[in-house]
C-alpha cells in the first residue's frame, strides 16, 4: 500500500483548523519533581520534596504519582524517537510541536494530564488537588503559551468535589484551556459525588474527558476492574471495562437529564462496546424502566449526544470490511473523535489509522465533530 | 364488522378479566374500575399471551431520583408477562416507541347489559 502523502482531512472552511488530535501527552522530565517551582513552601514541605539525594527516591520520603508500578510494558510505554536530546518523550513543547504537528499534519493537539492520570487514587483529596494546580500551570506556562495549536485539559482531583469546581473557576478562563480532565477514581460517575463538578463543566461549557488512569485496581481507591489484572497485556485490552461501566452509570442516574449541556470525551476507553451498551440498555429500558423513571428517550440518544470517545488505538478486525460496519454501528459519524494518544507506544498516525475508512467519515471525526466538541475554544 | 356480545357486564366485575376466541382471535376483555378495555392477546414483540400479564398503573417520566407513580385512567396499562413491555389499555400503544411498538386494541361497549366487542 502506498503511503499518502496528503493530509489526512481537510482543514475547516470557516476556521482553517485542520486535523484536532484529542489526546497527547505532554510529560515530565523529572516526574513530579517538575512540579515542585509550581506549589508553596508549605506543600513542599508536606509531600516531601525538602530534601536532596538519595532520601528523594525512596518511598515514605517523598511522594510519587500513582501508576502503574505493577505491570511491566516490554515494549515501552513510550515511541522512543519521541526522546529529544535525552530527554523524555514529549518533555519538550517545542520539539513536540514539530514531532506531532508539523510530521502528523495535526492542527490542535488537546493536552492530557502527563504522568498525572492516576492521583484519582491518592487517599488525600488535598494532595491531589495541589498536584492539580501544580500541573495546570506546569502546563500554561511550558506547553500552552509555547506554541498556539496546543490546547489544554485542566486536571482537577475527583475526590473532593469543592476543591474540584475551586480549581475548574480558577483555570476555565485562560487561554487555551479546552477542557477539564478529571482522572478516574472508586466512585462511578452517574453518583451524586460529582454533581457539582458537571455543574461547573456545563456552566463554563467544558467537556469533561476522562482517560485509563494506569492504577485500575492497583490502588484500592483507584477505579476497578473485575478483579487484578496479572500482565500489562491483560490491563491494556481490558480498560474500556470502567469506562462502559461509567458510561452506564452516567445514563442509568439520568446524569444527561440533569446537565443537559454536558459533554464527556472518553479518551483511549476502545468504542466498539457502543454498540453493544447502546442495543442492550435500549432493550432493558422497556422492561425496567419504572426503576428510572428519569430516562425519558431511548438511552442510546443520551449517548449520540452527550458522549464521544476517540479513536485511538484504531481497531484492526480480522476482516477489513468489519471497519466500516463497526463504526457504523456505533454511529461513529456521531460517537468519535481522532486521538493520537501521542507519546505513547501505541500511538495512532492521523494518514495512516484511519486510511481505510471513507473520507467523508474521516474528515467529520478529525475535523467536524472535535470542533462541535469543543466549540470556539479549539478554533 | 362484527360484534361479539362476551357476557353480562356484572360477569366481568371489575379488576377481572376474559380471555376470548373471537373469530380464530385470542383477545382479552379488562374491567378497570368499571371502564372496559379489549385488546389483542398477542405481544407485537415476541408474541407472548399479553392479556395474562398484569394491570396496573404506571411510573411517570420524571427528573432524577423522584418516583411519581399514577393509578390515573390515562394511565392504566398491562405488563407482557415475558419481557415487561407495557402496553396502553386504551389504544394498545407501547409507552416506549409509541409510534411502532402497538397492540390491537378493540372497540368495547356495554349495551343493555351486555359487554360487546366490536372486531373488524
Ligand atoms: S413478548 Fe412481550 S415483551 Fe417480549
Amino acid at each position: 500500500m502506498s503511503v499518502s502523502t496528503a493530509a489526512a482531512a481537510a482543514p475547516d472552511r470557516a476556521t482553517d483548523v485542520g486535523v484536532i488530535d484529542s489526546d497527547v501527552h505532554p510529560n515530565f522530565e523529572a516526574g513530579i519533581r517538575d512540579l515542585i517551582p509550581y506549589m508553596t513552601d508549605t506543600w513542599r514541605q508536606r509531600m516531601g520534596f525538602g530534601q536532596e539525594g538519595w532520601e528523594t527516591s525512596f518511598a515514605a520520603s517523598a511522594f510519587h504519582l500513582p501508576l502503574n508500578y505493577l505491570h511491566v510494558n516490554t515494549a515501552g510505554a513510550f515511541r522512543k524517537d519521541a526522546a529529544f536530546e535525552g530527554k523524555p518523550p514529549a518533555s519538550d513543547a517545542r520539539h513536540t510541536a514539530r514531532d506531532l504537528f508539523d510530521r502528523h499534519d495535526i492542527s490542535r493537539g488537546l493536552l492530557i494530564a502527563g504522568q498525572m492520570f492516576g492521583i484519582g487514587a491518592m487517599p488525600q483529596a488535598e494532595v491531589a488537588a495541589t498536584l492539580a494546580s501544580a500541573y495546570n500551570e506546569w502546563m500554561d506556562e511550558r506547553w500552552l503559551q509555547v506554541d498556539d495549536r496546543y490546547r489544554g485539559a485542566l486536571i482537577i482531583a475527583p475526590q473532593d468535589p469543592d476543591l474540584a469546581v475551586a480549581e475548574i473557576e480558577r483555570m476555565a478562563g485562560r487561554d487555551a484551556i479546552a477542557a477539564i480532565f478529571m482522572p478516574l477514581h472508586e466512585i462511578l460517575w452517574g453518583e451524586k459525588h460529582y454533581h457539582p463538578i458537571f455543574e461547573a463543566a456545563q456552566r463554563h461549557e467544558l467537556p469533561v474527558v476522562t482517560h485509563p488512569s494506569g492504577t485500575e485496581s492497583i490502588f484500592a481507591r483507584a477505579p476497578k476492574m473485575a478483579g487484578t489484572p496479572t500482565f500489562y497485556i491483560e490491563w491494556h485490552a481490558g480498560l474500556a471495562q470502567i469506562h462502559y461501566s461509567n458510561v452506564l452509570s452516567m445514563l442509568c442516574h439520568g446524569t444527561f437529564e440533569r446537565f443537559p449541556g454536558l459533554k464527556v470525551v472518553i479518551a483511549e476507553g476502545g468504542f466498539t462496546w457502543l454498540a453493544e451498551l447502546m442495543w442492550k440498555l435500549d432493550r432493558d429500558w422497556q422492561s425496567l424502566r419504572d426503576e428510572v423513571p428519569w430516562i425519558k428517550r431511548p438511552p442510546s440518544e443520551y449517548i449520540l449526544d452527550h458522549v464521544w470517545c476517540t479513536t485511538q488505538p484504531f481497531v484492526e478486525p480480522h476482516k477489513k470490511e468489519h471497519v466500516a460496519q463497526v463504526l457504523d454501528m456505533v454511529c461513529a459519524d456521531r460517537n468519535l473523535i481522532f486521538s493520537s494518544d501521542y507519546p505513547h507506544w501505541d500511538f495512532d498516525d492521523p494518514q495512516r489509522a484511519l486510511a481505510a475508512i471513507d473520507p467523508a467519515l474521516r474528515r467529520r471525526i478529525m475535523v467536524e465533530a472535535p470542533l462541535e466538541v469543543y466549540g470556539d475554544r479549539i478554533r | 364488522m362484527s360484534r361479539h356480545v362476551i357476557d353480562r357486564a356484572e360477569e366481568i366485575p371489575p379488576g377481572t378479566r376474559r380471555v376470548v376466541d373471537l373469530d380464530g382471535r385470542s383477545i382479552g376483555v379488562f374491567n378497570v374500575e368499571g371502564t372496559f378495555y379489549a385488546l389483542r392477546n398477542r405481544c407485537p414483540h415476541h408474541g407472548a399471551p399479553l392479556c395474562e400479564g398484569p394491570v396496573s398503573g404506571t411510573m411517570l417520566p420524571s427528573d432524577p431520583d423522584e418516583y411519581r407513580f399514577s393509578t390515573a385512567r390515562e394511565h392504566q396499562i398491562i405488563r407482557c408477562p415475558w419481557h415487561g413491555y407495557e402496553f396502553r389499555l386504551d389504544d394498545g400503544r407501547g409507552l416506549v416507541k409509541p409510534e411502532t411498538s402497538r397492540v390491537k386494541a378493540y372497540r368495547v361497549e356495554v349495551e343493555a347489559g351486555d359487554v360487546v366487542v366490536y372486531t373488524r
